[in-house]
């Protein structure tokens, strides 16, 4: 082997790996996001049997900033970092959740049940919402639990075949179209409720007078 | 040996040793999240005598609002952290504390019993969650410090097969029916919250702190 020959040996396994390694890692870690999320949005009771114990509102309405801030923005960051799974070549090339790609759909919807209606009121919209995300979060580790990091147990490996995206490439493909075109559906339907039809452009709350708040 | 086999070998390397660091970090770092959690938990009675000392009610709320979010996140976290141990394959390749699994069962058992009833002020669930959280820092900490960190050390044939009894990758076949059991009971618990919040979470209009409603 040359020296040219072990320089480019390098060079592409540092690119191949490090691309490998933040593929799996992302795989890795979103199992640990989708369970922050269901923990943060089923802990809605508990979050607000503390606000009653607060003897303020200024308090009460800190708690549940924080809440809302929290829970929704780690929905967004796994939103947002489930959309690897929508990439053909990742899925047919490194071990990934087979129905992972329908997981970050749903995720999706619930965040469109989120942005478009008042999921935090409305019983029927948040039960819509629940449901989704507890869906989803099934897509999701059924196949990274049985699958994914069950590859050494000898009796689930027919299991952990099918439920691979790298030895299940007839079912991987079109799950990853029926997600891609889903994810153009909603997009396509925030899109025309919020900008072209303008329903639910939402109207900006005053703040409460002063006077009134005290 | 041809640059592709070279290659793939570095690129084996960076994946598997990258996986065992981040492992390794979180096995390393869970030890400490316990003892914070239990710190915390126990520390109730402290948080509360301090509460009474403020001249101001919105001392007292802050107080209180950082050290409710402050326990309850680190229970989050530590419980997010802990999927890992539902993993067969990390369970079965990883030298981790045997009852990892079981204690994380423990931690979201806490969590449903702080969702479904009202741990800070009911004494039996406010128990119930001390009881889970002691036994589930027992469950981690014991096989960590006798099993786990005890495999290197020559203390004689009764101590090394505790050490290899308590750690996962030494007595597989526990190992694994412990991670199966866990993965079965967390589920359970996952769809009695999600069955909980379905039936009837409160509305934020309809709440009220002692003075006016929040938002409004």
């Amino acid at each position: 082997m040359s020296p040219d020959d072990l320089t480019n040996a390098l060079v592409n396994a540092i690119i191949a790996g490090g691309r490998q390694w933040v593929v799996s890692t992302i795989a890795a870690l979103l199992p640990s996001m989708w369970v922050m999320t269901i923990i943060l949005h089923l802990a809605r009771p508990a979050v607000f049997r503390t606000i009653r114990k607060l003897s303020l509102r200024f308090g009460a309405d800190i708690w549940w900033l924080g809440y809302v801030l929290v829970r929704d923005g780690v929905i967004l960051i796994t939103f947002a970092l489930s959309v690897i799974f929508l990439f053909p070549n990742l899925a047919l090339t490194i071990d990934l959740p087979l129905t992972a790609p329908i997981a970050g759909l749903l995720l999706f919807a619930s965040l469109y049940v989120k942005l478009l209606y008042d999921s935090d009121d409305d019983l029927r919209t948040y039960r819509v919402a629940t449901l989704l995300l507890a869906v989803g979060a099934g897509f999701y580790l059924i196949p990274q639990i049985f699958a994914i990091e069950s590859a050494d147990v000898e009796w689930l490996s027919p299991v952990a075949s099918f439920l691979t995206s790298t030895s299940n490439t007839a079912w991987e493909a079109p799950i990853v179209i029926i997600a891609m075109i889903g994810y153009g559906l909603i997009g396509g339907l925030i899109f025309q409720q919020v900008v072209v039809r303008g329903s639910r452009f939402g109207e900006k709350v005053e703040a409460v007078d002063t006077a009134t708040a005290a | 040996m041809t640059p592709d086999q070279l290659t793939q070998a570095i690129v084996n390397a960076i994946v598997d040793g990258g996986e065992g660091f981040l492992e390794g970090t979180v096995a390393a770092a869970l030890p400490l999240l316990w003892l914070l959690i239990v710190a915390l938990h126990l520390a109730r009675p402290y948080m509360l005598r301090t509460t009474r000392k403020f001249s101001l009610r919105l001392g007292a709320d802050i107080w209180w609002v950082l050290y409710v979010g402050l326990r309850d996140v680190t229970i989050v976290l530590t419980a997010v952290m802990s999927v890992m141990f539902l993993y067969p394959d990390v369970v079965i390749g990883n030298s981790l504390p045997i009852g990892g699994s079981l204690a994380t069962v423990a931690l979201f058992g806490a969590l449903l019993v702080k969702l479904v009833s009202d741990a800070d002020n009911d004494p039996r669930a406010f128990k119930l969650v001390s009881n889970l959280i002691g036994v589930g820092s027992a469950l981690y900490l014991v096989p960590t410090v006798l099993g786990v960190q005890l495999t290197a050390v020559d203390w004689g044939p009764f101590w090394s097969g505790v050490a290899k009894t308590l750690a996962t990758d030494t007595d597989q076949g526990v190992a694994l029916a412990l991670c199966l059991f866990s993965i079965a009971a967390i589920a359970i618990m996952g769809l009695a919250a999600v069955y909980y919040n379905l039936r009837a979470p409160a509305k934020t209009d309809a709440l009220r702190v002692r003075q006016g409603s929040v938002g409004a």
